[in-house]
């Protein structure tokens, strides 16, 4: 087991060399701190929210006869709300559609969100007031308990999703209550549910949110800098041609550096999480969430480590593997979304339309993380990213492998 | 052991090596004599299957050294290639592993090579704080943790204090005594080429010029002394090899940076006779000695210079 040998060297350099790993771990604290003083209130401001309503509701009878479409005065509500610290600007910009129009109206971010009130949904309201007034009287009844589900969807890898949904998941709430408050001024009892992509979502979402797991991102990319460096050195302390002319093989050296380095991919994450939420990070989710964002650091850690090695096939010192390193590695973090999210840009092959930057393991990684950390989502949603990610980074590897195998493990010639 | 026959490696319009054929036999030392770019290391690089030849085989045992079985050679570099942040034991287990020598075999090889080499006190020091001649000492120590059948020294001493070089001497004797391993040895240093080896190959400019034991070497030129002088003018210096070479005791004489090397038998009586020469010329000796034929006086005679640093 060649490797654990090659993994426990590497394992040590990495903590002896206090300088290397000081600049590893602080260099994206210090990066998440700007974002988090620059981008911490940010979110919050009074601009619109652009929202598409599918209004799906069939209307119900109420206890007067009359037919009622508590959909519509949703609707209506919504496009009345005004900031509370600013009553000349609307809370939303709402554009009532279809159910396929707005999803084209979300892919081309025309609109941040969309909201599709159910068929039910006046059976719902109907049967909290009916409930509400019959427990307000001291009675109970256990019939006509009609819930119903409003479901907000749009794009998680977007920052004006992420404000929206958070908006909106507030207002509905306050809807409700309203609901009931006008009848008896009691608590209400849960009729209406909201769905956010099928997970919970925050009340007061910043733009700091939604950028903190970009940072994190980042700092497992800059990994590959870090490690391209160190591969680089190996070659030119010489300490590459011992290994090389030893019984170790190519994958000893590359498999067993992975192991360390994408433990520190790992580590960054629990870290800058911890740095991000001392500095007002609103994260959802639970100890499962840190586990599963390891994991998914770990991955990502993994292709930073495969760009490293094939940044090292290339470069002829440390120095120019560091330039080199972040001269791919910060192109590649604007590209993923690190910073800030691009405009979607699809591509057609084959038939299919896919995002142009989905083709970098780091973007999946981003969006994964972002579910898991910010909107509390587990593994049924993520596991496609994580997947997809898992395979990409695997696919850099086999390069990585290849190219650094052929460049510094032969014979030079 | 190992046969190398008109290996060549051209770098563009450079001819590194030059048709070099040398064979080397098993349990001797074998030593590479020449300047610094004569094309010793280059040599040594493809006889161990590090460097492929332009032209060319090389066997080892009988086998294509590509095809030779990792281990078979320990290769101590001119440079230093040591992990800075690893301790001299980390360094040597590594390196054991490396070989997958057992970890039962391990431990006491690594303990004797500590040893032997005096690093024992900075066992588990960290390389960056050991001073030079500890760091040479740990380089050799990494090439034969695995007990390899040859080792390759290129420019073992470089930089080395008297006391590091001396370890590092018997070290290499004993490799050849005690355990017949095959040792070749690239140095510039004649002393070391002259000490250590049983045969050596005077390599200059990618050519291999002569291959013999260093007594059949100094033989070959003679017994004779060598007197080094200068003149104050030396200007003059061509005047005065033409004049000393019509000498009929006179062996050779030659220009070496400056100075003139007149090889003879008896030298010291020869002395007043080359005084008188001088004299004739009109020109004035600045600095004389007289010293015995080392290796360097058959590295000069055979190549016509000195030995470049």
């Amino acid at each position: 087991m060649k490797f654990i040998s090659i993994a426990v060297k590497d394992f040590k350099e990495l903590v002896r060399d206090r300088r290397g790993l000081f600049f590893i771990l602080l260099f994206p604290i210090f990066f998440m701190m700007i974002f988090g003083f620059a981008f911490g209130g940010m979110g919050e401001n009074n601009t619109p929210h652009n929202i598409a309503v599918v209004n799906l509701d069939q209307g119900t009878i109420n206890s007067t006869g009359s037919n009622v479409n508590y959909g519509n005065n949703l609707t209506a509500e919504l496009q009345d709300q005004n900031y509370p610290q600013n009553n000349d600007v609307k809370l939303f910009n709402v554009t009532t559609t279809s159910d396929s129009n707005a999803k084209d109206l979300l892919r081309t971010r025309t609109v941040d969100a969309e909201l599709v009130i159910p068929a039910n949904f006046s059976d719902s309201v109907q049967s909290l007031i009916n409930n509400t007034i019959l427990s307000s009287t001291g009675q109970t009844s256990s019939a006509n308990k009609i819930t119903s589900t409003i479901t907000i969807s749009g794009d998680t890898s977007y920052i004006g999703f992420g404000v929206a949904q958070g908006t909106l998941v507030g207002y509905l709430s306050q809807y409700q209550q309203g609901i009931v408050t006008a009848i008896t001024g009691a608590q209400p009892v849960q009729y209406i549910n909201t769905s956010v992509q099928s997970v919970a979502g925050t009340s007061s979402f910043t733009e700091f949110d939604f950028l903190a797991p970009g940072m994190m991102v980042f700092a497992i990319l800059l990994l590959a800098t870090t490690v391209a460096a160190i591969l680089t050195r190996e070659v030119e302390s010489g300490t590459l041609l011992r290994l090389k002319i030893s019984k170790m093989r190519s994958f000893d050296l590359l498999f067993g550096g992975l192991i360390p380095w994408s433990l520190v991919a790992g580590a960054q994450v629990v870290i800058l999480l911890v740095v991000a939420i001392l500095l007002g990070l609103k994260w959802q989710g639970s100890v499962y969430s840190i586990l599963l964002a390891i994991v998914i650091g770990i991955i990502a850690g993994i292709a930073s480590i495969s760009l490293a090695m094939i940044i090292a096939s290339f470069a002829k010192n440390d120095r120019q593997a560091a330039n080199l390193g972040t001269l791919i590695v910060v192109p590649t973090a604007f590209i993923t979304g690190s910073f800030f999210p691009l405009p979607a840009e699809y591509v057609n092959l084959f038939g299919h339309s896919f995002q142009i930057y989905d083709i970098l393991p780091w973007t999946h990684t981003l969006t994964a993380l972002r579910s898991v950390l910010v909107y509390g989502s587990g593994w049924s949603v993520v596991s496609s990213d994580v997947i997809i990610s898992a395979v990409l980074a695997l696919i850099l590897f086999v390069i990585g492998v290849f190219l650094f195998s052929k460049t510094r493990l032969g014979a030079e010639s | 052991m190992i046969e190398a026959k008109d290996l060549t490696k051209k770098y563009g319009d450079l001819m590194a090596v030059d048709g070099l054929s040398i064979g080397i036999k098993k349990g001797e030392v074998f030593g590479f004599l020449g300047p610094n770019g004569a094309g010793k290391t280059t040599s040594i690089k493809m006889m161990v299957g590090l460097l492929r030849p332009t032209s060319g085989t090389v066997y080892i045992n009988g086998t294509d050294v590509q095809k030779v079985e990792k281990g078979t050679i320990g290769m101590c570099p001119q440079e230093l290639m040591l992990w800075e942040y690893l301790t001299c034991k980390e360094s040597l287990d590594l390196m054991a592993d490396m070989y997958e020598v057992p970890k039962k075999v391990r431990d006491p090889r690594v303990k004797k090579l500590l040893n032997d080499l005096f690093l024992v006190e900075k066992a588990d020091t960290i390389v960056s704080k050991l001073s030079g001649g500890m760091k040479r000492r740990l380089n050799l120590a990494l090439a034969v943790v695995h007990e390899p059948e040859v080792v390759v020294l290129d420019e073992p001493s470089e930089g080395l204090d008297p006391q590091s070089r001396r370890v590092l001497w018997n070290y290499i004797r004993a490799m050849r005594d005690k355990e017949g391993k095959t040792v070749i040895l690239t140095t510039h240093i004649m002393d070391e080429a002259d000490q250590l080896s049983d045969r050596i190959a005077i390599v200059d400019h990618g050519k291999l010029i002569r291959l013999d034991t260093p007594e059949n070497l100094k033989k070959e030129i003679g017994e004779g002394d060598v007197v080094d002088m200068k003149i104050s003018d030396t200007s003059r210096n061509q005047d005065l090899i033409n004049e000393l070479a019509k000498e009929k005791d006179v062996i050779s004489v030659v220009e070496i940076n400056g100075r003139i090397n007149i090889r003879a038998l008896n030298a010291v009586a020869k002395l007043p006779m080359m005084m008188q020469t001088v004299e004739r010329l009109d020109v004035q000796v600045a600095d004389i000695s007289v010293r015995q034929n080392t290796l360097e006086d058959v590295f000069i005679d055979l190549t016509g210079t000195g030995l470049r640093e």
